[in-house]
């Protein structure tokens, strides 16, 4: 039986070693402990010793002084008898594959050459041993690091509570150290403080919420603003309030509503409604107002509006206005309206953005009416004022007619008699 | 020494059945070794492989007089005495080629051998500690009150060593049933034993421990079995340990693959291939007609045949599975019942409560046994064993002498053996003498035998800064500790815990530190009486609060609370949390609070660099990153031996004020 004679592992770490010759002839015989060949490692030149006794076998095709052989590599073997046949080829573990050569370079070169792009194999380096250098990348990437703009700052924490809140904190001041922008600084810009608690979503502000948003992403609002002199109007309501004998007299609102169906009629297309078929014009005048509930907005509806006499018209929205108040508006009461007139005026608000009623074209903001130093002949003069915002579907309509309706409205409020005694 | 009656090789001569067995043992150890060698020379040994070529006789002769219950602790050249002992030869190979059949299940390789069944508790790539653990196993029987009986073999490398001084002393003066077996092969690695020892007599050192001290020709197998023969009697009969030389000769390199001429020359390997054991047995066998050649001839084949087959098995059989890599570092974690809160009605010092535990658990496990300097009569220099020597006798009360690595060292082997030790070092300082002994043997030995032995080791001392104890006496090093897989680390802050956790501690089987601030041992705290424990790995929220989560430890427990207090005035809430156990760590607690306050401050009086503060701080900025509106904060003390000088001592410890500053700053980040 032929024993393999094979390259041994000196040491722990060898892998390889350079084959230095045999010690014995082919044919020898050999006892255990005998030495049989040399072998250096990187520490040493070392005689190997045999395992087997019996007759060393040397092949052919064996290594020779000089050859780098893998550990484990049988290079002859030992047999019982002196003419026993060979196994019929030597060898052993296929040598592995060097992988290509990585070109020589530091960890911090590396770096740079990943961050710009570089491929290392394409630089030539031209520190020792061709080892490639931050200078041989190019001049650029080490200076382009120095330059690069001061960045703002802000806390992980904060950059998640921003994208929770969909705010962009590029754009906020923080008041941490270094302008580092805190959590305290992103909830400060939502609007929403920390720890103070949620408050539950009821259902009419989800409906608003849904409305307001759908308004803002179905419409292509535009808000026009005019200035109009009160006075008149102001006056005529004096009048309306020293008659009455019961009721109370009408509120400002109610003069507007009447007022504006007055120019819808005139610019029907005001209170037309978007379709993909086109835009529908409606026959009736119905008008929503807005009023500021504890639950919400709602925006009750005052029916042909045309038809109604002032008195009637008040009596009416007094009506529409309690029952919002007090939470017992039907739904029907809140639909098909052409139009929306929403008053903060009482506020103190002049001017505002309404946001469209849809499916409705148009919503009137109405102002404060304020007495304002008016230009009258030569002289200023205290006159009553008010401001009219106008927000209107730009798919409907254009800049010209919405305008054109925006001033019949303002003149009509200048002078309101012929329109609201009927 | 002269040789005794019994050492001359022509003194009685053994039964042929067992004569024939030594051959037989011997051979297969000859035999296993040489197809052990072939396949390192292949490259199918992964690792080193150090082969008992020469020395056969040693192991075979001493392992003759051993019971399976009796326990073997050996080297890094241990094939053979695992061998002796009784592996089957397919575990030493699968080991020794990187199987799960392996005897260690592919953890341990060529010196690292595991086989508890029959009685090998080990081999060590480490040189002198299983001196140490076969004293620790003698001291378990001695208490546990059997006539098992203990072996450590070792090399001439080893008597040169202060395992061999502290190992043989402990078990001098306490007569501990035990063979230490010095196999001088000559050399310690490569350095001969003539230039390493003033004295080379190795036998002549049992005298200065007060014991024998025998030199045997290790060569010759019936002088080895003859004086092992008397040495396992002695021991038996509680006579105590015996020293015995046997002089011998290794034939092959240090390691397969070495070189061996570079310190010693052919010739005199080929005179000591000459004077083989395994030939001279044989050659007496057949010149005093015990066996024939034939019948030799027939024993070796038949070994051979074995071998082959065990090789032949072990090579084909399954690697270890990678998923597997991480088991058996600890044993598996009890849950202990819940605990009852602090009682309230009653308040009790830290001394007061860990003594109760203590108290407890020894009288309800007759395993326990306490080690360590001035715990018997005196009682501890902390109070820790107060009346407990009275209580339970100075078996389980042992006083120690100052040989710090020798006890811990042996109560590695003493809880391998059944026993569950609790080394008492005073100061944390003091046990870094026995560093190797702890990180090396007592935390790897659950892993290196693969789940197989249970290491329940108790390691309790002081800790911390306070009252001028200077550099020396002024140590924590837990975060060392934390560092090493198989160690549970114990900082507790307050005696209610303290209790509860020193409760499990001593139910546990892995080995536990359980370290006590110096500053905190008269903190007098709520703690219920009756028994409780607190299981590891959960931290405590001390206080709770909204704006910064600051962990402390220990002392800076008592410190930070104190300025919670301060800080709430101002509108300051402070969460904080005590992690109570550093290893186990638990971070989810941590994680919780943080991802409410965003703010993380840790607060550790032991020193900054690679400490508990980095470790909490790269866990919460890894898992917490998004939860995190302020860098994490460290703060630790001076990293500084600790001076003696009370301004300078105060320099180096977290105050309540440094504390309260880093918060305040953390909060404006």
């Amino acid at each position: 039986m032929a024993m393999p004679i094979t390259i041994p592992r000196l040491g722990w770490n060898m892998e390889e070693g350079t084959f230095g010759g045999w010690l014995r002839r082919d044919g020898d015989p050999v006892r255990p402990g005998d030495p049989l060949f040399t072998l250096e490692s990187e520490k040493a030149t070392e005689e190997v010793e045999g395992l087997d006794a019996g007759f060393l076998r040397i092949p052919a095709d064996g290594p020779g002084p000089g050859d780098r052989l893998a550990v484990g590599t049988v290079i002859g073997f030992v047999v019982s008898t002196p003419a026993e046949s060979l196994p019929s080829r030597t060898g052993g573990p296929a040598p592995t594959a060097t992988p290509p050569a990585d070109p020589v370079a530091s960890p911090s070169v590396r770096r740079l050459a990943r961050q710009h792009g570089i491929d290392l194999r394409k630089v030539r380096g031209t520190g020792p041993g061709g080892r490639i250098s931050a200078d041989d990348l190019s001049p650029q990437p080490a200076s382009r690091e120095r330059e690069r703009p001061e960045q703002p700052r802000s806390s992980p924490r904060a950059r998640r509570v921003a994208r929770e809140l969909g705010i962009d904190w590029t754009t906020i001041a923080g008041s941490g150290r270094n302008g580092r922008v805190r959590e305290r600084d992103v909830r400060t810009a939502g609007g929403s403080q920390p720890g103070i608690g949620v408050v539950p979503l009821s259902p009419i502000r989800r409906t608003i919420a849904t409305r307001m948003l759908e308004s803002l992403r179905t419409t292509a609002p535009v808000t026009l603003t005019t200035t109009a002199d009160a006075t008149n109007l102001v006056n005529l309501r004096e009048q309306f309030r020293a008659a009455a004998d019961g009721p109370a007299a009408p509120s400002f609102t109610d003069f507007v509503v009447k007022l504006a169906a007055v120019a819808l009629a005139k610019h029907p297309h005001l209170g037309g409604q978007w379709t993909d078929q086109g835009i529908r014009l409606l026959s009736g005048i119905h008008i929503g107002i807005a009023v500021d509930t504890e639950a919400g907005l709602l925006v009750p509806v005052v029916r042909d509006v045309p038809s109604l006499g002032l008195r009637q018209l008040a009596a009416r929205t007094r009506e529409l206005i309690g029952r919002a108040r007090t939470g017992r508006v039907a739904a029907a009461d809140m639909q098909g309206s052409c139009f929306t007139v929403s008053n903060l005026g009482a506020y103190g608000i002049d001017a505002f953005t309404p946001i469209i009623n849809p499916p409705e074209c148009a919503v009137l903001g109405v102002g404060r009416i304020a007495k304002r130093p008016a230009v009258v002949g030569d002289g200023v003069v205290p006159r009553d004022q008010v401001t009219l915002s106008l927000t209107f579907d730009h798919r409907i309509v254009d800049g010209g007619p919405a305008a054109r309706f925006l001033q019949t409205l303002a003149q009509a409020v200048e002078n309101p008699a012929p329109w609201v005694i009927s | 020494m002269s040789l005794t009656e019994a050492q001359r090789p022509n003194a009685v001569r053994p039964p042929r059945e067992v004569e024939l067995g030594l051959y037989r043992r011997m051979r297969l150890i000859r035999h296993c070794e040489e197809q052990l060698a072939r396949a390192h020379q292949l490259g199918l040994v992964h690792g080193a492989c150090h082969t008992y070529v020469g020395q056969e006789a040693i192991a075979v002769g001493v392992c003759d007089h051993l019971r399976p219950d009796d326990v073997v602790f050996s080297t890094h050249r241990g094939h053979g005495h695992a061998l002796a002992k009784g592996m089957p030869p397919v575990e030493l190979i699968a080991e020794l080629l990187g199987r799960a059949a392996g005897c260690s299940r592919g953890r341990g390789g060529s010196m690292h051998l595991f086989a508890p069944e029959v009685g090998l508790l080990g081999t060590s790539g480490i040189v002198g500690p299983c001196i140490l653990q076969a004293a620790g196993a003698g001291y378990s029987f001695r208490l546990l009150k059997n006539d098992r009986v203990a072996v450590a073999f070792f090399g001439d490398g080893a008597v040169n060593n202060g395992a061999f001084h502290e190992g043989l002393n402990l078990a001098a003066i306490w007569k501990l049933p035990v063979l230490f077996v010095c196999e001088n092969n000559q050399f310690a690695t490569e350095v001969p034993f003539a230039y390493s020892a003033g004295n080379p007599d190795v036998a002549a050192r049992g005298a200065v421990y007060g014991m024998p001290g025998v030199a045997v020709d290790g060569n010759d197998v019936l002088a080895v079995r003859t004086a092992a023969g008397e040495a396992v009697r002695r021991a038996r009969a509680g006579e105590g340990p015996t020293l015995l030389e046997c002089r011998t000769y290794r034939t092959r390199p240090h390691a397969e693959g070495m070189g061996d001429f570079g310190y010693r020359t052919r010739e005199e390997v080929e005179a000591w291939k000459e004077r083989c054991p395994l030939r001279q047995l044989r050659d007496r066998l057949i010149a005093t007609g015990v066996a024939s050649d034939r019948e030799l001839s027939a024993i070796d084949a038949e070994i051979e045949r074995e071998i082959d087959e065990a090789y032949r098995r072990a090579e084909s059989s399954p690697w270890p599975d990678p998923a597997d890599a991480a088991t058996h570092v600890y044993a598996e974690p009890r849950t202990p019942p819940a605990a009852p809160g602090p009682d309230t009605s009653r308040s009790v010092t830290w001394m007061q409560a860990t003594l109760e535990a203590l108290s407890a658990e020894m009288e309800a496990n007759h395993r326990i046994f306490v080690l360590g300097e001035g715990i018997g009569k005196r009682g501890g220099n902390f109070r820790t064993t107060a009346g407990l020597y009275d209580r339970f006798g100075p078996e389980r009360l042992r006083d120690a002498p100052i040989s710090e690595r020798g006890f811990t060292g042996l109560a590695g082997g003493a809880a391998m053996t059944g026993t569950r030790p609790v080394v008492d070092f005073m100061f944390a300082d003091f046990l870094l003498d026995a560093v190797g002994e702890v990180i090396n043997q007592i935390a790897k030995m659950q892993y290196m035998s693969s789940g197989r032995l249970k290491m329940p080791v108790l390691l309790r001392g002081c800790i911390g800064i306070g009252h001028s104890a200077a550099t020396h006496h002024s140590g924590s090093y837990f975060p060392m500790y934390a560092h090493f897989p198989g160690l549970r680390v114990v900082v507790p802050s307050n005696p209610f815990d303290a209790k509860g956790l020193l409760h499990h501690a001593l139910r546990c089987d892995d080995p536990v530190f359980f370290l006590e601030h110096r500053e905190l041992l008269s903190l007098k705290g709520p703690v219920p009486e009756a028994a409780y424990e607190l299981p590891f790995g959960q931290a405590a929220v001390v206080r709770n609060g909204r704006d910064v989560t600051v962990v402390a430890i220990a002392l800076m427990v008592q410190r930070a609370l104190q300025v919670c207090d301060r800080l709430a005035a101002d509108g300051i809430s402070v969460e904080l949390i005590d992690p109570r156990t550093v290893a186990p760590l638990d971070s989810e607690t941590i994680l919780e609070s943080v991802a409410r306050t965003g703010r993380l401050l840790i607060v550790d009086e032991t020193f900054g660099p690679f400490g508990l503060g980095a470790e909490v701080a790269a866990r919460i900025a890894d898992e917490g990153f998004d939860d995190l509106d302020a860098p994490i904060r460290r703060l630790n003390g001076v990293h500084t031996p600790t001076p003696y000088s009370p301004p300078l001592e105060a320099a180096v410890v977290p105050s309540v004020e440094m504390i309260e500053r880093a918060i305040r700053d953390l909060v404006a980040e």
